[in-house]
């Protein structure tokens, strides 16, 4: 019994200690930025959320941000899915030659940490034009997708039956015929496992955004929220707090909506 | 994201292969190339070959326009400098704690969900900030943790003595302060993972448990936690992978100051690169994290899925 008391009591001061960071969050964003006393504020004052957000799109390009990351996250991840896709097909399906060569080639990079791509990107982006550009940026983040959107394809493709392509070639069906017809309805719930886990990647990226762009009109989300928080004296915490709330609403409804797709791509992972 | 997956040595073995006597023809072998290509120029280009440029670029001075072959002066001169030394404390201080925290507060949540009263509905208390980035996490904490932050106020009120020079001004509180804001972001990860371990245990196991006269935390000890074995590999093999790559709530709450005193190796590398201009040291720093990383991943899995 008294055991029950401590373990509940223990999960709710935990689930308290959790609560308030969201909770301070919350209501601090909300607060009008210039009735802001100074300090942060534990009760709601006033409904100032839109006034706050209007001056971090104004200071900020927020709204560039958001439109950026909303193109870098969805064209990436679709890019990155398709070629993962197709290479697990030709690793796992098709006969190739040296299939876990191919797999270590391509699923390396992400053993790597990303800070050792960044010096290099850097200066070969400058020299080439593609720094500060949207197609730099998607081509990086398509890129640092695919190892693990590939990981999770090939996982899937392992699992379907050998029987079922080679019935396909009996048919006379080319690899592309069959790859589009049979083998890409067969792995679209991995596939699209794998895209929204990449997409919320790329939009929570903040290290290669301040490192390969700079204009507020090419630099995703997290940059311009980066430098949002960098003006903290001088907009108010209230402003820096809405900024964060909105920068952070789209992988938050993502999450909650797709949980499902979110534990099943940690799964495939395993 | 990554490490969540076995290193798998035998990759493409367990995979249906052309049955044998059957050779390719040349027509065959090629075809694969148009599936290939994609995924193989990407990381090829923008991933494999930055990597081998950071290598080399690490074993020469660089200052951004000239750079001369060196050898290993990078390297060792790291050896020498304090900065990096602290810098390598501060990244072992995150391993251990990304271990002990986020493992442990998201195995007693995971274990806790379905007894407590509401806890079905709390747990997305603990989970929700998983969906946030680092950068909005270290906005929050940014907010709590300055000198006339949220925490100081709480404490002032509770009649406590205040932390007069914020929390994120020295060593090692700082450090500690930063784990715990990770802790806070990363709990959500590791309960909805062992959520899935604990469905998975299977009925009778726990029922002879009980049979045996096991209950309570003996039950837990005994039967449960053998049971969670390998989600729990996952997991840990994630948090460390994870904390070593820690950057963005570093960079925006302290800049890995005051005099780089909270920086880890992810952070070194950054600003000695882009900051401080010194691309061959920022390089070397680089590729003693990808050694690390790569390393302790490595005999990590091998090990505890050798005992698996």
């Amino acid at each position: 019994m008294t055991l029950r008391i401590i373990r509940n009591v223990l999960f709710y001061a935990l689930a308290v200690v959790w609560a308030l960071p969201l909770y301070l969050l919350v209501v601090n964003a909300l607060t009008h930025a210039a009735n802001y006393g100074g300090a942060p504020s534990w009760v709601p004052k006033g409904f100032g959320f839109f006034d706050n957000l209007a001056t971090a799109w104004a200071e900020s390009q927020l709204g560039y941000g958001m439109l950026n990351s909303l193109l870098y996250s969805s064209a990436s991840a679709g890019i990155a899915v398709l070629a993962a896709g197709m290479a697990g097909f030709a690793v796992v399906v098709m006969p190739t030659k040296r299939p876990t060569l191919w797999f270590w080639l391509i699923y390396l990079g992400t053993l790597l940490p990303l800070q050792i791509f960044l010096a290099p990107l850097f200066s070969s982006y400058v020299s080439t034009g593609m720094y500060d550009t949207n197609l730099g940026m998607i081509l990086i983040y398509s890129a640092i997708c695919v190892p693990f959107a590939f990981f999770i394809v090939r996982n899937y493709l392992t699992t379907i039956p050998p029987e079922i392509p080679e019935a396909a070639k009996l048919d006379g069906a080319g690899w592309a015929r069959m790859f589009r017809s049979i083998h890409l309805p067969l792995i679209r719930s991995s596939l699209f496992a794998a895209f929204i886990f990449q997409f919320t990647w790329v939009w929570n990226d903040l290290l290669f955004g301040i490192t390969l762009t700079t204009s507020p009109d090419r630099r995703p989300v997290m940059a311009a929220l980066a430098e949002i928080d960098g003006g903290f004296s001088s907009f108010g915490p209230p402003v820096v707090l809405a900024a964060a709330i909105v920068a952070s609403l789209p992988t938050i409804v993502l999450f909650l909506t797709c949980q499902r797709f979110f534990v099943s791509s940690l799964r495939a992972a395993r | 994201m990554t490490l969540l997956e076995k290193p798998r040595a035998e990759a493409g073995e367990d995979r249906p292969r052309p049955r044998p006597g059957l050779p390719l023809s040349t027509r065959d072998r090629l075809s694969a190339i148009p599936f290939l290509i994609g995924a193989v120029a990407l990381v090829g280009a923008l991933l494999l070959v930055p990597f081998i440029a950071t290598v080399y670029q690490s074993l020469t001075r660089d200052n951004g326009f000239t750079s001369t072959f060196i050898g290993f002066e990078n390297y060792l001169n790291l050896l020498e400098n304090p900065t990096f030394g602290r810098s390598v404390l501060n990244t072992l201080m995150w391993t251990v704690g990304t271990l002990i925290l986020p493992v442990g507060v998201g195995l007693l949540i995971a274990v806790l969900t379905n007894s407590v009263p509401g806890g079905r509905w709390l747990k997305y208390v603990f989970v929700l900030p998983y969906a946030l980035s680092g950068t909005a996490t270290a906005v929050i904490w940014g907010f709590i943790l300055r000198s006339d932050g949220a925490l100081n106020q709480a404490i002032e009120f509770f009649g406590g003595e205040a932390s007069t020079s914020g929390w994120l001004l020295s060593w090692p509180t700082n450090t500690i302060v930063m784990i715990v804001a990770s802790t806070w972001q990363a709990t959500g990860v590791t309960v909805i993972l062992f959520m899935i371990g604990l469905q998975a245990i299977p009925k009778e196991v726990v029922q002879a448990g009980e049979l045996d006269g096991a209950s309570g935390p003996r039950l837990f000890w005994h039967i449960i936690l053998p049971q969670l074995r390998p989600v729990t590999v996952v997991v840990i093999g994630m948090s460390i992978a994870n904390s070593l790559r820690v950057f963005d709530l570093i960079w925006l709450l302290t800049k890995g100051g005051p005099g780089a005193s909270s920086e880890t190796l992810a952070v070194t590398m950054y600003r000695q690169t882009f900051i401080l201009s010194d691309y061959g040291t920022g390089a070397a720093v680089a590729v003693v994290l990808s050694v690390i990383i790569v390393g302790a991943s490595w005999f990590y899995l091998r090990h505890q899925l050798k005992r698996g």
